[in-house]
């Protein structure tokens, strides 16, 4: 490979939303087998990436599709041009934005054979359309995901890595469990090199059409409050308490199914003692990152230090890991959950341990009060604005609560020490975040940090 | 101005024209007062259909003008084959039945078959000779605790489904209000008289019925006596008597129930329907008002999906606003559907919608949202009823008892009883609306003839565009979701005709992306003004709207495969 074209990979990888980290240092492409057969033009086939990164490399999963001319429908696609063996030149384009190379990519699901590399596994009973038009969806932020035909969706991961992927292995194990609160699993795509089992690079499932996301529905909620005068949330049309409720159904029903069919165990002192130290330690590395921090330590880590107290034995189970608005689905017939791959910036076996499902309510808990704040941010000296946010958070958090502990029974929850170090650690991770990649939202999880500490003290 | 009675018929030959027709309900006692008494008749109305004509109607519901004591609104029929005599006679009526045709317009007209008034003869002869013809024609009993299960359905008036009869010394059976004993289907004589009743009007050429209250016809012990298998037998055997003797008629049900059981009331769907034509779909109405004020599209949108497909050549009737208050009946005792606890906890929907309003109050005279509910009405599933006066954007008057509020007459003219009648103005049977923002002064017809832009003109074109495009009354219904809950985005498709119709629920302006790969190429053509709009291209189609804001667009079907590329084998 040449290493101008090297470069162009590394430019297109680095304006990619799903790259972690600026500039990309490639230190490897390994290109799979064509996909495409001889002749046929697009040519396609698996690219996978490896990055330099720390603690470990990266890889990266980038299908590419090759013309002899430039392809201009997919200019926003392009990635560079190389110089074949016999000096033919090749325009590379994404192959994920070009329809013609994604029906050679989906193609495998339909024989369920290997090809390319890659070796194709269905769930059950499986008919691909006729006509393989795709359409990548916008606003994902780690991975691509693109609509096949009208029904089913593909979501190719982009950072792979070794082993099955947590989502992957979710969806099967609620698809068993005959899980309503997910879209159907129909397959994945997993590599034949690599390491041991390869890795698992795409899922396929069933699309929600017409579904939109917790987050978009959400935040116009909080705008149609602001946009009142003087209504209480609960006056305007714009109320989001009843799909709020019904959120919280769907997340406890998908607690309990989760816990009916992967693992699950009981935390006693150890295990909240060792749960208050990574909590401690993760603390002490965002104040490293974020020093504003500090002003609260104290009061932080007496509330960690409050997991000692609670009633034992706390139960834990496989959890979603990431829960927020965003990774909730609205569809015709109520609300779907979806992406379990857990905090990405968490290694796997950390994403993939049990844990309390107090987690995820703490998760959508500071879901709530991001959407309310984002939307206030604007006029952020506007301590009425401010104040009529915060009344939004407030009532859709109860009233997601109450969902879900109408259908889950609040046993186990009253543990408000546990849901509290959650809403600490969760609103710690979003400062650092914030701080690197969104500095002028920074103020609304050190907002909460302050008012969780103030809570704590 | 007016057409000359028996000129050349200009209905169209199509058996199923009703499936693309827009309806105009239209009370005969607030329309058009020709005699100067007060009280609007038929021969005012027969006055009005150059204005319906050119308004875009294609057929009148009329609602009952039998005599009648008029204590329901004159769904307590006294004679199920006359007129009511302060609106007219007989010959008035045949005179408006043939001059609706020869302006292109066919006729519906109410039809009460579940009960009587205690006034009508039957009613008299069944409680004075019980032994007589008529004897069995209502449902007597000693007691009063037969058919516990059957709910009492107007509870703020009635205790009891039971009501006792001093005249025959027994209790006679009734589902609404006590001086409306239920007829006894049961006795086959009844049927007869149904039928007779039916057929003198399908002689005088009327186009079809809407049937009041069809799901109580019986009762039998254990039930509730709604939705029985005798009611739909009866109605089969309706069916098939109007289509071997008056084949093109239709029979228009109200059955205030779940969309699921309501297609019940089409019939068997092997046989492409047998029963009813058309059935309301009443749900549809509650939940514009509700989408709208949530700016969600989810409403509307779950609705459609609960909603089962119905045979071939049957058709829902769809409304805004009509007569009746927004009924509740299906909201109490179903909680089938959140969507009503919620609707019932709104503090500000309680207070509007629960009540007897127009279309125009409701929306509080706001004509961005009056154009968008009335967009939804014209390109929803099902045909659409209009409600007269709710074109020019009417108020109501809710001062007024009972449901008199929107029954106010209509108003032509900004002149003496809005032109509505000669009448001296104390002498009108109800008076005509007189607030500075309703007033007829501000809203009649003749202002807004005179104005191309106003509320009138633009629903003329929208009714005509929708005329243009057989998609909306034949074709299939797609949700097509989109990145923006508060929009809501439909395919209406019929063969070649494609329309994509897209709706802003919320007052502000919002941006929506829009699937339409199988579009790709096409270049969408908004309807009212002609203008194309850019081709769809790779990317989800962007559309941004203004508050309230909608579009129709047509879509033409690519002729190949853009993409060209073989498929692998």
């Amino acid at each position: 490979m040449s290493e101008p074209f090297r470069a162009a990979i590394a430019d297109y990888l680095g304006r990619q939303r799903w790259f972690a980290g600026g500039a990309a240092r490639i230190r490897e492409v390994h290109p799979l087998p064509w996909l495409s057969p001889p002749e046929h033009e697009p040519r396609v086939r698996v690219e996978l990436v490896t990055v330099a990164a720390e603690p470990a490399d990266s890889v990266y999963c980038v299908p590419m599709s090759y013309y002899s001319a430039e392809h201009p429908p997919y200019e926003h696609a392009l990635v560079g041009t190389c110089v074949d063996a016999e000096g033919n030149t090749w325009t590379a384009y994404d192959a994920l934005h070009d329809r013609a190379a994604v029906r050679w990519l989906v193609d495998g699901f339909a024989t369920e054979a290997a090809a390319g590399g890659l070796r194709y596994h269905v769930t059950g009973e499986l008919r691909l359309p006729d006509d393989v038009s795709s359409l990548v969806l916008t606003g994902e932020q780690s991975n691509t995901s693109l609509v096949i035909g009208e029904d089913m969706l593909l979501k190719v991961f982009r950072k792979v890595q070794p082993g099955r992927n947590p989502d992957i292995e979710v969806h099967a194990a609620l698809q068993h469990a005959g899980s309503h609160e997910v879209a159907p699993l129909r397959g994945w795509v997993a590599t034949d090199s690599g390491p041991p089992g390869g890795y698992d690079i795409a899922m396929l499932q069933d699309f929600l059409r017409t579904a939109t996301d917790g987050w978009t529905y959400a935040r116009a909620s909080v705008r149609d409050l602001l946009a009142e005068g003087d209504l209480y949330a609960d006056e305007v049309g714009g109320d989001f308490a009843g799909e709020a409720e019904r959120l919280g159904v769907t997340v406890a029903r998908l607690h309990t199914d989760l816990a009916r069919v992967l693992p699950t165990v009981r935390w006693g002192p150890e295990q909240l003692a060792a749960l208050s130290l990574r909590l401690r330690r993760r603390l002490r590395e965002a104040i490293a990152e974020l020093p504003e921090l500090a002003e609260h330590a104290g009061t932080l880590e007496r509330a960690y230090a409050d997991l000692g107290e609670i009633e034992h034995p706390v139960p834990a189970q496989r959890v979603h890991g990431d829960l927020h608005l965003g990774q909730a689905l609205r569809a015709v017939d109520g609300w779907r959950i979806i992406d379990f791959e857990g905090e990405p910036a968490k290694p796997l076996a950390e994403r993939t341990a049990p844990d309390s499902p107090v987690r995820d309510l703490a998760g959508m808990f500071r879901s709530f009060d991001y959407a309310a704040h984002s939307v206030a941010l604007s006029d952020a000296a506007d301590r009425q604005r401010q104040h009529r946010a915060a009344e939004w958070a407030q009532r859709n958090r109860e009233a997601f609560f109450a969902g879900y502990a109408a259908e889950h029974g609040s046993a186990g929850f009253e543990q408000h020490a546990l849901l509290r170090a959650y809403e600490i650690d969760k609103a710690v991770y979003e400062a650092v975040y914030e701080k690197h990649h969104r500095p002028s939202w920074l103020e609304i999880p050190l907002a909460a940090v302050q008012r969780l500490a103030v809570v704590a003290a | 101005m007016n057409h000359d009675v028996g000129s050349a018929e200009v209905r169209s030959e199509d058996p199923y024209w009703f499936k693309r027709a827009v309806f105009y309900e239209v009370l005969v006692r607030s329309f058009r007062d020709s005699s100067g008494d007060g009280v609007g008749d038929l021969r005012g109305l027969a006055e009005k259909l150059d204005y319906l004509a050119w308004l875009g109607v294609d057929c009148l519901w009329l609602p009952p003008f039998y005599p009648s004591p008029l204590r329901d609104g004159g769904y307590d029929v006294s004679s199920y084959t006359d007129v009511a005599a302060d609106i007219g006679n007989l010959e008035d009526f045949k005179v408006l039945v043939d001059s609706s045709h020869a302006h292109g317009i066919r006729v519906i007209v109410d039809f009460v078959m579940n009960h009587t008034s205690d006034q009508h003869p039957f009613f008299q002869a069944s409680r004075n000779h019980p032994e007589g013809p008529y004897g069995d024609f209502y449902v007597w009993s000693d007691t009063n605790d037969r058919w516990p299960e059957a709910r009492v359905i107007f509870v703020d008036t009635e205790q009891s489904n039971w009501a006792w009869d001093p005249v025959r010394g027994q209790y006679y059976w009734h589902r609404f209000y006590s001086h409306q004993p239920d007829l006894n289907f049961a006795n086959p004589r009844v049927h007869d008289a149904i039928i007779e009743a039916l057929s003198f009007w399908l002689e005088i050429g009327i186009d079809g019925f809407r049937l009041d209250a069809v799901p109580y016809l019986y009762e039998r012990d254990g039930t509730n006596g709604e939705n029985l298998p005798e009611t739909h037998e009866f109605l089969r055997k309706v069916r098939g008597y109007v289509d071997e003797h008056y084949p093109g008629r239709v029979l228009l049900a109200e059955a205030n129930q779940w969309p699921t059981d309501v297609v019940d009331y089409f019939g068997d769907p092997e046989a492409g329907g047998d029963e009813c034509h058309m059935c309301f779909h009443f749900p549809v109405m509650p939940r514009i008002f509700m989408a709208v004020r949530r700016q969600s599209r989810y409403p509307i949108s779950e609705i459609m999906a609960q909603t089962p497909p119905i045979p071939d050549s049957c058709q829902w009737g769809i409304f805004l606003r009509n007569h009746d208050e927004l009924t509740l009946e299906m909201v109490t005792d179903d909680d089938r559907d959140y969507m009503w606890a919620e609707y019932a906890t709104d503090p500000r929907m309680k207070a509007n919608i629960g009540i007897r309003r127009r279309l125009a109050p409701l929306l509080d005279n706001d004509v961005n949202q009056m154009e968008l509910f009335t967009a939804l009405l014209l390109s929803l599933p099902g045909s659409p009823v209009l409600y007269y006066g709710d074109e020019i954007g009417m108020g109501d008057n809710i001062w007024l008892g009972d449901r008199d509020g929107v029954r106010t007459p209509m108003h032509w003219t900004p002149d003496r009883n809005a032109g509505f009648s000669s009448a001296t103005p104390g002498r009108l049977a109800l008076p005509v609306i007189m607030d500075p923002v309703f007033g007829y002064q501000a809203v009649n017809v003749e202002a807004q003839l005179a104005n191309t832009s106003s509320l009138l003109h633009w629903t003329r074109r929208m009714i005509h565009i929708r005329g243009q495009h057989p998609a909306f009354g034949l074709g299939g219904f797609r949700d097509l979701g989109g990145s923006n809950p508060a929009v809501l985005a439909y395919l209406r498709e019929f063969g070649d005709d494609v329309m994509m119709c897209v709706h802003n629920l919320s007052r502000f302006p919002q941006p929506v992306e829009l699937d339409l790969r199988a579009f790709a190429g096409v270049q969408p053509i908004e309807t009212l003004g002609g203008v194309e709009f850019p081709a769809v291209g790779e990317l989800p189609y962007l559309l941004t709207l203004g508050g309230y804001g909608f579009y129709w667009f047509r879509l033409r079907r690519p002729q190949d495969d853009p993409d060209g590329g073989e498929r692998p084998s």
